[in-house]
């Protein structure tokens, strides 16, 4: 945990909801959109970010039910075809959100959702990063979550880098630290 | 809802190009902050409450207890986005250093117009430290990045380069697009910084 403490994608991936269930109440929070005051009720029903839902939960005043993005629906989805399945527009973190919730909440079958999703979707990639050009892969790169994107895009590097050292060519280059190169008038 | 501002801080960071800089936010910097402050009003607001009412605010357990502790975790969520965004510049900060050159006003400057003072400052002060090491270790721990395979390398001239530059033993004139063959280690920062490129042929 602490050495993901500034992590930039650890942070966004608990900033994802989950709806959560008060058992206990909270004075002066304004979490629930459709309460009229700034009292929580015991009971309640909201959605809270990930890390909120957490360190309330360490502390037993709520209980996390499983997102929408792990709905029945998505499950039926990723049976049928995990690979075409747009998981980015349900989760951007959809893997290490369903790790993080894992422990969590009663359904034990997230992990076994979680992996044989991502066994399906990575053969696919890899398959595709060796066959189909950069262009044609614009299609499913929407589909992909961030994870995925992240592994794509290595595997892509190494083979652009294969074929360079194959063909030869300059090896230094400007620093890409420095941005892309504006076009010069 | 709370921790917004700290989330939107984390996005803006986020969605540059990976290990780009951009423009320092300010303006969401400091919105996050007072989020915190309104956090820590409030928290105090609920334990003069509970004090008032008499309880034991180490061991109660009631709705202004729990309303305060909401408040807590999204001042210290708010914290974490905040040091997230400062420490994952100043690892760019630091590779720039690495990787373009150890001089500030070497760096171009679009770049620096990126930085604060304050990391302009992190920078200087890293450079001097990067550079007292390599005086001691006797050594150019900043070049040869790419691993050689020839003292020597073709380069050709794209940018603007102020004349007068003196390179290794003679001094030569660097007008856009001419050619030079020269040392590895005295091309490299100018490669780096899209000053010249390498020819091979």
């Amino acid at each position: 945990m602490a050495s993901k403490y500034y992590d930039i994608d650890d942070i966004l991936t608990e900033e994802e909801f989950a709806p959560v269930l008060f058992h206990k109440p909270a004075n002066r929070v304004t979490i629930d959109p459709s309460a009229e005051t700034n009292y929580v009720e015991q009971g309640a029903k909201v959605e809270l970010p990930f890390w909120l839902a957490h360190e309330l939960h360490l502390r037993q005043a709520v209980s996390i039910n499983l997102p929408a993005c792990f709905d029945q629906k998505t499950r039926l989805e990723i049976q049928a075809d995990a690979a075409c399945v747009d998981l980015r527009s349900r989760c951007p973190y959809f893997y290490e959100f369903g790790c993080k919730l894992q422990p969590l909440v009663t359904d034990r079958t997230l992990g076994i959702l979680l992996s044989t999703a991502f066994k399906i979707r990575y053969k696919e990639r890899l398959t595709k990063v060796f066959t189909a050009t950069h262009l044609t892969a614009s299609k499913f790169l929407p589909f992909l979550t961030i994870e995925e994107t992240s592994l794509y895009e290595a595997a892509h590097l190494s083979m652009t880098a294969f074929k360079k050292w194959r063909t030869g060519g300059p090896r230094f280059q400007r620093a890409s630290i420095l941005g892309r190169k504006r076009k010069e008038s | 809802m709370y921790g917004r501002k700290g989330y939107q801080l984390v996005k803006d960071f986020a969605s540059g190009e990976k290990g780009q800089l951009k423009p320092f936010n300010s303006k969401l910097f400091d919105e996050t902050i007072e989020e915190c402050r309104q956090n820590q009003r409030l928290i105090q607001s609920l334990m003069r409450k509970m004090e008032q009412e008499g309880l034991d605010v180490q061991n109660n357990r009631n709705a202004d207890y729990y309303g305060a502790l909401v408040h807590h975790l999204s001042l210290i969520r708010n914290k974490r986005c905040l040091m997230a965004y400062v420490h994952n510049r100043a690892d760019i900060v630091r590779d720039l250093g690495w990787r373009v050159g150890l001089e500030l006003l070497e760096l171009p400057p679009e770049i620096q117009e990126k930085l604060t003072t304050l990391e302009k400052e992190y920078f200087k002060n890293h450079s001097a430290a990067i550079k007292s090491y390599m005086g001691k270790a006797g050594i150019d721990l900043n070049v040869d990045m790419v691993p050689p395979k020839d003292p020597y390398i073709k380069v050709r001239v794209v940018g603007d380069i102020d004349e007068g530059i003196v390179m290794s033993d003679k001094t030569t004139n660097f007008a856009r697009h001419s050619m030079h063959f020269l040392k590895r280690t005295d091309a490299e920062p100018y490669i780096a910084r899209g000053q010249m490129e390498e020819l091979t042929g």
